[in-house]
């Protein structure tokens, strides 16, 4: 008995779906599908196999099997890359510790709305407009010797601080340069999501007699759930994957090393190799293994 | 590479792609007689610089060519280091019929992966107006030759003839070691920067390293260095980083945050004496002022061994390529052997851009003061070598020489581990 239903169910089922049907779902599903496999899956495969071998990047029948030649020489024989992972986990803290959090603070005072605060809104939400690239443009004509900056100091080129030359502030420079754009867009994030929830849960905390931030830790902050996951999803992937603001002012040879610096010296221009292809695979778990572990963790606490 | 030029070892596929380039060939050549006469269709121009002073010089050449054949041309260009990073993918697409770049190793390699066309055709009618090194330069691993030359320009001691005249130094005068840091040491006495320097590109430091080592361990340790004949960890290497060193209290203190041309500036604005570099950037004085211009003068860089004198230079060529996959080739030829021949040469001369021509035709007697000058550097020299990053393989030069040298500066007590780095990176690398 059961069966038969069943299989009524599903002819019934099918047969609902008209040839017009399955043209549509056929072009939604199928055209998406093909062009993410076409243009997503199948460049990271093939970046995958290519970092296992040695090749210049120009005919196809030049590429040799290396096995983890490339892995070897980048673990062991390149200093850069410990120097590049360096930079890339200080880049990560400090979007954790420092920019994400102010970013939340920002949103939470904008959301509370504080006295200016359509102006503060607008100061803080104006770089994220900007692409990173445009705003690595805009600091480097604020701080490179003959810039801004040191004209304003008084200094000649010969004498002008060495803002993205010198170990001392150029990752600090490069960082505040980055969060800069990073508050903002975290603040946008954040406050969107703090304009969704109720106002009456504020309003039970705040008759329960807690205090600022006690409601904000314990019913906002629970409540933003959602939004929390994207926002430190959007730190890490931001912190590991930075590349173009260094690009821009460091010319893409040498300078501060980070990982996306390095998988494109390597794989542009003359001196490619499948070194580049190596380092991208690196950068590629780098990011997405601590997403994933982060994900699975969240999904299961919200099962139980 | 020797190998790849003797074997001629013949196999059925070698032969199929004999007899299939033979018909594209004739082919080719009824397509070349239907075109005799006209003109060869539009073709493209690609130059690797937006700057003022060489896009004036190279619209010169290019409209000059229009004149006279008729032909229709675009010029296409791109600044120089989007260009060099986007090369392999610009001539694996669709290129630029032909396009300027750089002799040496950076041309052969190209040469060599089938991307340029063979231009020895070319080289029979305009290579009557080069001397025979100037042909090597443009000739690929397997005897062919790829390449137009333009211009040379040799790497020296710029200084500004005013400033010396004024403290009273001659520079001609800083024949060895000693002189110069003598001179360094006075100039630093004057408040001045002994040694304008840059290596923000990963480049510019390059050329003092290829000085330093031809002027202490000479022509052939320098050449077996970078072919990988000699070890980086040779104390030979460390001697030349032990008299880099000494230099660096002349230079300014902001090196890894200027370009070469940001220690230009230093030099255009009197704040250094000396600016290590190749004489290409005559141009840039000249935009400023014609007196600016007048006042630049170039020394060769001074003796340290004397086993080895003054003997070398780092003298890299610019000039021309076609590339294969671009849709004119004959146009593209077309436009090069113009370039090459006197007459383009003579179009490129009329700009007022100052050149030192690597055609035999420019008459060296209207050399000004800067260009006699540097043809005097340059013949000093018994060896002529390109540069770093021209003589070595391109995945070494630029994703690790560039890196460990700027590491350097920041702290040059490291100088055993880096190098000891570089030779463990150099070892690592795939045969080619």
């Amino acid at each position: 008995m059961s069966t038969t239903a069943a299989e009524k169910k599903t002819s019934r089922r099918r047969r609902t779906f008209s040839g017009r049907d399955k043209l549509t779902l056929g072009l939604f599903i199928g055209l998406p599908t093909f062009l993410h496999v076409a243009l997503v899956w199948f460049p990271a495969l093939a970046t995958i196999y290519l970092s296992f071998t040695y090749w210049t990047g120009i005919h196809i029948e030049d590429i040799q099997w290396s096995g983890l030649a490339n892995y070897q020489n980048i673990f062991f024989e390149t200093p850069r890359f410990w120097e590049a992972v360096k930079v890339n986990v200080v880049w990560l803290l400090w979007f954790g510790a420092i920019a994400t959090p102010l970013g939340i603070l920002l949103a939470y005072q904008i959301d509370r709305e504080i006295r200016g605060h359509k102006f503060y809104q607008s100061a803080y939400y104006l770089p994220v407009v900007l692409s990173m690239a445009v705003i690595g443009i805009i600091w480097n004509f604020l701080l490179r010797p003959d810039g801004f900056v040191n004209g304003l100091l008084g200094l000649p080129i010969s004498e002008a601080v060495s803002f993205f030359g010198d170990d001392r502030y150029n990752l600090w420079v490069i960082l505040i340069m980055a969060s800069w754009r990073h508050i903002g867009y975290i603040m946008l994030l954040y406050l969107a999501g703090l304009k969704a929830i109720d106002a009456t849960l504020r309003e039970a905390a705040a008759i329960d007699g807690a205090t600022e931030w006690e409601t904000f830790r314990k019913v906002i902050f629970p409540a933003m759930q959602p939004v929390n996951i994207i926002v430190i999803v959007i730190t890490i992937i931001e912190s590991i994957r930075a590349f173009d603001m260094v690009y821009i002012i460091y010319g893409g040879r040498g300078g501060l090393p980070i990982l996306g610096v390095l998988v494109f010296e390597n794989i542009a221009g003359e001196g490619a190799s499948m070194k580049g292809a190596a380092y991208a695979v690196i950068l590629f778990l780098l990011s997405i293994v601590p997403i994933i572990a982060y994900l699975q963790q969240q999904f299961r606490e919200d099962v139980r | 590479m020797l190998n790849k030029v003797t074997n001629h070892e013949v196999d059925r596929r070698l032969l199929l792609k004999g007899a299939a380039a033979g018909g594209l060939g004739i082919a080719g050549a009824t397509m070349l007689a239907g075109c005799a006469g006209g003109g060869t269709g539009p073709i493209s121009f690609g130059a690797r610089t937006v700057d003022e002073s060489p896009t004036i010089q190279l619209k010169g050449l290019v409209d000059a060519y229009v004149a006279k054949t008729g032909n229709e041309v675009t010029y296409n260009a791109t600044e120089s280091n989007a260009f060099q990073n986007n090369l392999s993918q610009y001539l694996q697409g669709t290129p630029d019929d032909c396009f300027q770049w750089m002799a040496g190793y950076r041309m052969q390699f190209f040469a060599s992966q089938d991307l340029l066309v063979d231009i020895s055709d070319v080289w029979d009618e305009i290579g009557d107006q080069y001397n025979e090194s100037y042909k090597i330069a443009s000739t690929g691993l397997d005897g062919k030759q790829y390449f137009v030359p333009q211009s040379w320009y040799p790497w020296g001691l710029h200084f500004r003839k005013s400033m010396m005249a004024e403290i009273g130094m001659n520079p001609e005068d800083i024949y060895n070691w000693d002189d110069f840091m003598a001179a360094l040491e006075e100039l630093k006495g004057q408040g001045l920067i002994g040694l304008a320097s840059a290596d923000k590109g990963g480049w510019e430091a390059m050329g003092t390293f290829d000085i330093l080592n031809a002027r202490i361990n000479g022509y052939q340790f320098h050449v077996d260095l970078l072919g990988g004949r000699e070890k980086w960890t040779d104390d030979r290497v460390k001697d030349v980083f032990a008299h880099w060193e000494k230099l660096l209290p002349y230079m300014n203190t902001n090196v890894l945050d200027l370009e070469w041309d940001g220690a230009m500036q230093l030099l255009l604005q009197r704040q250094a004496g000396f600016f290590f570099n190749g004489s290409w950037f005559g141009g840039n004085f000249l935009e400023q002022s014609q007196e600016d211009y007048d006042d630049l003068m170039i020394v060769p860089f001074p003796e340290i061994n004397p086993d080895h004198g003054r003997d070398t230079v780092d003298a890299p060529i610019d000039g021309f390529c076609v590339a294969k996959n671009g849709s004119n080739n004959d146009g593209g030829k077309d436009l090069i052997k113009f370039a090459g021949d006197m007459e383009g040469v003579q179009a490129m001369l009329d700009t007022g851009i100052p050149m030192t021509s690597a055609n035999n035709g420019q008459d060296r007697s209207s050399y000004d003061a800067f260009q006699t000058q540097q043809l005097a550097v340059m013949n000093e020299a018994k060896y002529i070598t390109q540069f770093l990053d021209r003589d070595t393989r391109p995945d070494f030069a630029g994703p690790i020489v560039g890196p460990a040298f700027q590491g350097w500066f920041k702290d040059p007590t490291s100088v055993d581990s880096m190098l000891e780095s570089l030779q463990s990176q150099w070892d690592a690398l795939p045969a080619l």
